[in-house]
């Protein structure tokens, strides 16, 4: 489904800046995967170079979603595609009802893909199902989108955005942090609920907390802006334990750096 | 060189005081009123740059060209219905070019307790209320003001509404004043006074509108009295010719426990100035002053406001947004007077203005005169863009570009307009910040 291969990014603005260096990473259909790592890694500007954020520039290698280079996409086509991104700080957009927002983001994408538009009742419908989901009260689609609202809130809107877009391939960027354990088995709960055989989801995240919660197929490690070490859910839990310095270690003894 | 310049500014207002002839003869009270504002015209300097209040606009465009005064044109009227607000089909008066136009209005929803006409003809009626009122708030709040000075020089019409104690108007008053489109240059002014008594309540709509691009002079200006317990909610939309002038002046008394108010949305006319001035009268009040200017093109808006807090125990409230592309110019300056002895003041200014392109010009500049220790005064000023992460999270939900800016401007504009409690005011609104967003970015793209 999503192919990265050799990504190098650096600041548009200042493109002595390299953020990322060589990131390869393959996601299928049906998988779950967590990318960790440090402060810094990277791990957010992958996230919002694969969504299409401009502040960044692809200086090398490639992005392919079902094939198919996406680095000349705007980041609206590339939502039309059905890649989503959740965002660490969600944006507030007082006077604008979450409602409204969605309903005309979820007609722009299905009319791209050729699916039926959904009037503002059917939309209702559709969107009060999905609020379930994350816990949330119905007065919460006619509120401003995000304005007011609290860390976790933010968090788990961002969760019931996901669901009723029904994107393909989700990057949920540090959606766990900020929340207290109520509100991550909410998360956790929709993130399950929303992952199936014909979509991905991956977890961009400091902590392991959420991987008791979630399963992931994969775990990668990144560091210094590449992929430091992949493997499956026990590397989540060994990373717990001793931290990131013995993978740190690894990138110096056969990094770039040497 | 300066001086000759000097010269002409000066005399440009007294020039068109040989218009003010053919007013005469129809009230002897009005008549007064007049020679008494022409004599004020000729003892006030016309403003120039070099005074604080006039520094950062010019004038030149309103004294460049000769004007012809409305009411002496003949005019054809074309249907103006599509403007008239359905809340209010029984309330509206109607003024074009600054006459009464009786055939454009109705007051059948007014109850019949409220005194509401036109100015010309109550004041052939000699009536005692119209002359206990004009002029009053205007000439406390405005001194050595040659503008509305020469609106009183040429005050032949206008609305006056009193709503007698007690009584809550549940209709929206809607003073619509229609500019038509004139091959000549001309000049207008208009009067209005909103008088409520006590524990009264009333909503009134100023409607400004051009009809062609023509190019004229508009003067209006407002008096509102809210008297002990009243509520007064005024709205302002100037959507004048966009190669008009329009001078305005707003003077509000607020007493004892009432609340007036108010909030001006400024979209036309090439260079606007408005003035609103808000004295407190008693303890125990409250007040909004709030604004949405949307300019683009050569635009210029200025927005000087007072807020005088006199007494203690005040509320106030001003918000003003202003939404800058093309070449437009904004500028803002309020003023926040604290008198002494004015204490547990509560206030707040804001001047938040998005700049959209890289002509756009804003100049502000928040004032505060505190005389009092006991007072919470906020305020502050903000330019800013659009910012790349907002667009970024609504298009990365789907929205192309265009839809993104869009919304953010929209949202941006909102918070003004929400609280406009008349919805086809709310409504047309909305309407005009699409209009201005696609014309916006239609212009964007073609530079």
């Amino acid at each position: 489904m999503l192919e990265i291969k050799d990504l190098h990014v650096c600041v548009e603005e200042d493109p002595s800046e390299k953020i990322l260096k060589g990131v390869n990473l393959t996601i299928n259909e049906g998988e779950i995967h967590a990318i960790m790592g440090p402060n810094g890694s990277g791990k957010s500007t992958l996230s919002k170079v694969v969504a299409g954020h401009e502040a960044y520039e692809v200086t090398q290698g490639d992005i392919l979603y079902n094939g198919e280079s996406i680095l000349d996409l705007e980041a609206d086509e590339r939502a039309h595609l059905g890649i989503f991104l959740a965002f660490q700080y969600p944006v507030e957009v007082p006077g604008v009802t979450n409602k409204n927002l969605l309903r005309q983001a979820y007609n722009t994408i299905a009319e791209e893909q050729g699916r039926e538009e959904l009037d503002p009742l059917q939309f209702e419908d559709h969107a009060r199902e999905q609020l379930k989901l994350v816990d949330m009260k119905e007065e919460f689609l006619e509120r401003s989108v995000n304005a007011g609202f609290s860390g976790g809130e933010k968090k788990r809107n961002e969760i019931f955005q996901m669901a009723v877009l029904q994107p393909k391939l989700s990057f949920l960027d540090e959606t766990d942090s900020g929340l207290d354990i109520d509100a991550l088995k909410i998360v956790a709960n929709g993130i399950n609920e929303l992952s199936g055989e014909d979509n991905a989801v991956v977890l961009v995240t400091h902590y392991q907390r959420i991987l008791d919660y979630v399963q992931p197929d994969h775990v990668h490690v990144m560091i210094d802006g590449k992929i430091a070490k992949s493997g499956d859910k026990d590397l989540a839990i060994k990373l717990e334990e001793q931290g990131y310095d013995w993978l740190t270690d690894t990138v110096s003894v056969n990094g770039e750096q040497q | 060189m300066g001086k000759v310049k000097q010269q002409k500014e000066r005399t440009f207002l007294q020039d068109l005081l040989n218009f003010q002839g053919s007013l005469n003869g129809k009230s002897k009270f009005l008549d007064e009123v007049r020679l008494k504002g022409a004599e004020e015209v000729r003892n006030i300097p016309f403003p120039t740059k070099k005074l604080e209040d006039w520094k950062f606009i010019s004038l030149r465009d309103l004294y460049k060209d000769s004007y012809e005064l409305a009411s002496d044109l003949d005019v054809d009227v074309p249907d103006i219905s599509e403007h008239y607000l359905p809340e209010s089909k029984g309330a509206r008066l109607t003024f074009i070019n600054g006459s009464f136009s009786a055939e454009h209005s109705s007051t059948e929803d007014i109850p019949e307790e409220v005194l509401i006409g036109n100015i010309a003809k109550l004041a052939e009626e000699d009536n005692d209320l119209l002359k206990e009122h004009l002029n009053k708030y205007v000439e406390n709040n405005f001194e050595e003001d040659v503008f509305s000075s020469f609106n009183k020089a040429f005050l032949k019409d206008g609305v006056f509404v009193y709503v007698p104690e007690g009584l809550t108007v549940d209709v929206p008053l809607h003073l619509l004043f229609v500019q038509t489109d004139a091959d000549t240059n001309y000049f207008t002014t208009s009067r209005s006074v909103v008088v409520a008594d006590k524990e009264s309540e009333v909503t009134v709509v100023e409607d400004h509108i051009g009809l062609g691009d023509n190019k004229y002079f508009n003067l209006p200006v407002v008096e509102v009295n809210a008297e002990e317990e009243s509520y007064v909610k005024h709205t302002k939309i100037q959507r004048d010719s966009r190669e008009a002038i329009h001078i305005a002046r707003t003077a509000a008394f607020v007493h004892h426990h009432a609340n007036y108010e108010s909030y001006t949305i400024t979209r036309g006319a090439k260079l606007s100035r408005n003035e609103p001035r808000i004295s407190q009268r008693d303890e125990e009040v409250e007040f909004t002053v709030d604004g949405l200017v949307l300019i683009d093109g050569d635009q210029v808006s200025d927005t000087h406001s007072v807020m005088d807090h006199r007494f203690s125990h005040c509320e106030s409230h001003q918000l003003h947004k202003c939404v800058i592309t093309g070449k437009a110019h904004s500028v803002f300056n309020g003023k926040i007077f604290v008198r002494k002895d004015a204490q547990k003041i509560d206030s707040f200014q804001e001047n938040r203005n998005l700049l959209l392109s890289r002509k756009g010009l804003v100049n502000t500049k928040p004032q505060l005169e505190i005389f009092a220790d006991d007072v919470v005064c906020t305020h502050g000023a903000t330019v800013g863009q659009l910012e790349q992460d907002e667009l970024f999270y609504l298009m990365s939900r789907g929205l192309n570009e265009q839809q993104a800016r869009e919304m953010l401007i929209y949202a941006f504009a909102l918070e003004t307009i929400e609280n406009i409690t008349v919805d086809s005011v709310q409504d047309l609104l909305v309407d005009e910040v699409h209009r201005f967003t696609e014309n916006q970015l239609d212009s964007e793209l073609t530079v």
